[in-house]
């Protein structure tokens, strides 16, 4: 089975776009049954989105604006949290190529977090109370996490199982565009672009083609499977 | 007739096979009387361990936006875009994310109840003797009934117009805070007087090669932001022409001002001489005359009064005097104010004199609401002279999103019975005699008219996705009911059996145009295609607006400077809408996106500004207009004006639950209640003063505070 289907699966954020709404944190967090903290425990740095958009100020009023960027994991071929992990919680899927965090696995040593350099990876310090009945909204699909357990963007692996599932059903290969996880579906302008990278004429792939790509933090050799595009200046006619 | 025909017959009859009902499933009017059952008994459709996904509508705001809604074991478990509907064509924006935090909010109003204005002793109802309540002190005296709507859903407003017309009572008021934020009522009056026309423009931003918006924030607020934003998208990504340019001119950076090329902070009052002066000089590139108004402006006024510089507004006139497909859209804060109904014409005509009319600016066929914030002052003239007998209040809450300035307060002890028809215990319904819960949209049948953001007509529709989950009744069966229970003329004016038979009877004559979308031969099938797609649309082209160029731009004025250590107070348009987001954990955990602060209220000053007032980031100040006072954290914002502080609207809750209550300040307590002559709140020509209170509160953020203005710890 492993074999049947060996995609890889990549992203692409085009930055010029991107608005920073945060409608992607907003869908990651209510697809993926993300705890909300309040105030306080946000306060101390212990916010739980798997995606945040980092907002960074540039220049001096009135030529003033902010550069942004979505920040996820980025599922990395080198993953520098892989190898760290004591007990094998963090590891590489061959069959997706993302990076998966076995739950029930992690014992909650951080070890993998203290060396991301994307500070991808979020710590449940707490159980979360979600009172009844906002359980009710709980997506079947994904695993609620208890404290002391360590969690990050998975690509929306369920997605992805679901995507390849029916289309096995079906007899025939998954379509490009026909799996897309939560952030890429809701972006409002379209600036998150998923699919298989091994498949060289899918939107993805050609994406990661424009002169306007990179990779964030390429020089550390650690192979994301996300690709960003520069925003701003002239292209185009 | 309905009542009798099981769903099988209808799945039958409309010819809807199980293939396509699994992937969209249109509720047949039989699930209109489907109550809950247990997991062994679950209906039809239900496939334990599959999905099921209904289409709807989103009433976070007033938009109407369709919603997919995938459902499981009869819980809602995700809102997604519906990627057919014509406005937001599958997108989704946090708003509609979270509408399943409120569906399943545990602070819910769960049954009807006797609240006796905020005693502590609220009584448990049922629903026939609520009803009864309703005709008893409709019956007492029928031409005093008052209806106070919010902007959705449209369904309901539709029945209440009948409703007051039988009664003989005033036609509805219907305001939202969405209408005076984004100056719904200014933009009326604009188009109306440089165009002749109430019909809604339309901005098509997807082929645009240069857009400025004068104050709109489109892609965060505005009328419909995901139609917008989707279009903004498309223009980025449109490599058919060089990248698009977006200029923004605005006292404060919004979303909209980030994620443009050029930003361009205006003194506030001075953008209809922005407007005329680059209308004339690009009719002066061109080497033409420039038309009426355009040529009484010239670059260096508009310079001096708006304080920007004469290059930049010269590089605007280039950039604009190049463009193939310019469009200017006007909104936001700049229609806010004593000038708005100037500034907004000088933007629209611009449009004319560029030529996007016809191209990127167009009239859609929809009219234009005449909210205006006069009816609501009007109405609290008419509570207070002891005209009003019942007041049914839907949709809004205006305890906390009115201006304490308007006296609704004291307005409301003057009136026989108060019902409101909130789904959550907000600040009003606390205030009112009864609460009869509606249910919440995702429960609810209804429609709402699309205003902004689409050339067509659009009749979104809205079905239930779940079962009700508590004793709650939807607010126009309870007002039909109450009707039939007064009897008479009013009971034969409204016909109706119930909610469901009422949007049928609306629908009819879309059915009859066979036009648009859906095409059937009787009203069953268009209903549950209409329910089934998440509603009804024609995409006819649009009207060439036709500009009356000689219009005069009556009221304009220019706004003096705000006096020394005053400030114009600026309000921030966030992901809590009107204030009704705030009870939605996930949407105050969501981080701003120009500030990244969550849970809480904070005061944007400019780092300068706060220098000289000695004030640091985190800081806790008192802020203070004449009408009011409010106290809040320093966010030392470095994209605004100088003399401007800006304020986020929608927190400041002192009810809605658990999430919402006691947490951050109201700016609504800071407004006055002077309109602009177009009849919205004049909230921009606010003037504060800032004073440290020496206190220190750190707002949660997501950003590091260490290297931000020399900060950190």
């Amino acid at each position: 089975m492993a074999e049947e289907y060996p995609q890889k699966w990549g992203m692409v954020i085009d930055l010029d776009v991107c608005t920073g709404c945060n409608a992607c944190v907003t869908a990651c967090s209510m697809e993926n049954n993300v705890s909300f903290i309040g105030e306080d425990e946000n306060a101390y740095g212990r916010g739980m989105q798997w995606m945040r958009v980092q907002r960074y100020w540039e220049g001096e009023y009135p030529d003033v604006a902010p550069t942004r960027q979505p920040m996820l994991c980025q599922q990395c071929g080198h993953a520098p949290c892989e190898p760290v992990c004591p007990v094998f919680a963090s590891l590489h899927s061959e069959e997706e190529h993302i990076n998966v965090q076995v739950y029930n696995r992690c014992i909650g040593t951080r070890y993998c977090a203290n060396n991301c350099p994307y500070i991808a990876r979020v710590f449940n310090w707490f159980d979360y109370d979600l009172p009844s009945p906002l359980n009710f909204y709980l997506n079947p699909d994904v695993t609620v996490r208890r404290r002391s357990v360590m969690e990050k963007c998975t690509f929306c692996v369920q997605r992805i199982k679901h995507g390849e599932a029916a289309a096995r059903a079906e007899g025939r290969e998954v379509a490009d565009g026909e799996i897309v996880p939560a952030c890429a579906q809701a972006c409002p302008t379209e600036a998150i672009i998923f699919g298989d990278l091994t498949d060289p004429e899918s939107r993805v792939s050609k994406l990661t083609r424009s002169q306007r790509g990179f990779y964030q933090y390429e020089e550390l050799g650690t192979a994301p499977a996300v690709v960003y595009l520069k925003g701003g200046g002239e292209y185009g006619g | 007739m309905t009542k009798k025909l099981s769903r099988r017959d209808f799945l039958k009859l409309t010819g809807v096979s199980a293939a396509a009902a699994a992937v969209l499933t249109g509720c047949g009017p039989a699930s209109r009387y489907v109550t809950r059952r247990p997991y062994q008994d679950m209906p039809e459709y239900n496939q334990t361990g599959a999905s099921t996904y209904f289409a709807t509508t989103c009433m976070e705001c007033p938009a109407g936006c369709g919603l997919i809604l995938r459902t499981q074991e009869g819980r809602a478990i995700k809102a997604e875009g519906n990627p057919n509907h014509p406005l937001n064509r599958g997108k989704i924006c946090p708003r509609g994310l979270t509408a399943v935090q409120g569906l399943y909010n545990p602070d819910r109003v769960q049954f009807p109840t006797r609240q006796g204005r905020g005693e502590n002793s609220p009584q448990k109802l049922d629903w026939d003797t609520a009803t009864a309540l309703v005709a008893q002190s409709l019956k007492e005296a029928p031409t005093q009934a008052a209806f106070l709507l919010g902007a959705a859903p449209h369904h309901l407003a539709d029945l209440a117009d009948e409703m007051a017309a039988a009664l003989g009572a005033p036609a509805p008021v219907v305001y939202s805070a969405y209408g005076w934020l984004n100056g719904m009522a200014t933009l009326r009056e604009a188009t109306s007087q440089a165009f002749d026309t109430t019909r809604m423009p339309y901005f098509d931003l997807s082929a645009a090669d240069v857009v400025v918006s004068f104050g709109s924030d489109f892609l965060e607020g505005g009328l419909s932001p995901l139609a917008y934003s989707r279009m903004f998208g498309e223009m980025r990504r449109n490599t058919r022409v060089r990248r698009a340019k977006l200029v923004v001119i605005e006292p404060r950076m919004s979303v909209t001002g980030g994620a443009a090329d050029l930003w361009l902070p205006a003194a506030p009052g001075s953008e209809w001489l922005v407007a005329l002066a680059l209308g004339g000089r690009v009719a002066e590139l061109h080497g033409k005359a420039a038309p009426g108004p355009f040529n009484t402006v010239s670059i260096g006024q508009a310079s001096a009064a708006s304080g920007l510089a004469e290059e930049k507004l010269e590089e605007l006139a280039v950039l604009l005097a190049q463009a193939q497909t310019p469009v200017v859209i006007p909104g936001g804060s700049v229609l806010a104010g004593a000038s708005g109904v100037a500034s907004a014409q000088a933007a629209l005509l611009l449009n004319d004199l560029l030529g996007a009319a016809g191209s990127q600016f167009w009239l859609s066929p929809v009219e234009q609401p005449a909210y205006s914030m006069k009816a609501v002052q009007e109405l609290i003239a008419r509570m207070n002279a002891g005209q009003v007998q019942t007041l049914f209040i839907h949709g809004v809450n205006p305890l906390f999103d009115l201006p304490a300035a308007f006296g609704f307060a004291e307005a409301l002890q003057k009136v026989g019975t108060v019902i409101s028809f909130a789904s959550f215990p907000d600040e009003t319904a606390l205030a009112s005699d009864l609460i009869l819960p509606d249910h919440t949209p995702l429960e609810s049948f209804g429609y709402q008219r699309v205003l902004a953001g689409s050339a067509g007509e659009v009749l979104s529709g809205a079905q239930p996705v779940v079962v009700p989950l508590h004793d709650t009744r939807a607010s126009l069966d309870v007002l039909l009911a109450a009707a039939r229970l007064f009897g008479g003329s009013v009971a034969a004016a409204l016909p109706y059996t119930d909610e469901f038979d009422f949007i049928q009877q609306k629908l009819l004559p879309y059915q009859d145009a066979r036009q648009g979308s859906i095409t059937a031969p009787e009203i069953l099938t268009f209903q549950s295609i209409f329910q089934q797609k998440g509603g009804w649309w024609n995409v006819a082209a649009p009207e060439i607006p036709e500009a009356r160029i000689s219009a005069n731009l009556a009221g304009a004025v220019e706004r003096a400077a705000a006096p020394e250590g005053k400030f114009y107070l600026h309000l921030i348009q966030t992901q809590m809408g009107d204030g009704r987001g705030a009870n939605r954990p996930w949407l105050q955990e969501t981080p701003d996106p120009m500030t990244t602060v969550m849970w809480n209220s904070w005061v944007e000053i400019h780092p300068e500004t706060a220098h000289d007032l000695g004030i640091k980031d985190d800081d806790v100040v008192l802020i203070q207009s004449e009408t009011g006072q409010v106290e809040a954290s320093v966010y030392l914002y470095p994209a605004i004006r100088k003399d401007t502080v800006a304020i986020p609207f929608g927190q400041g809750h002192t009810a809605l639950g658990r999430y919402a209550q006691g947490r951050g300040c109201n700016p609504a307590e800071l407004l006055s209640a002077g309109l602009n002559p177009a009849g919205d709140l004049a909230y921009a020509d606010t003037l504060v003063t800032i004073r440290p209170t020496g206190k220190t509160r750190q707002l949660a953020r997501l950003e590091s505070r260490v290297g931000v203005y020399g900060g950190g710890h």
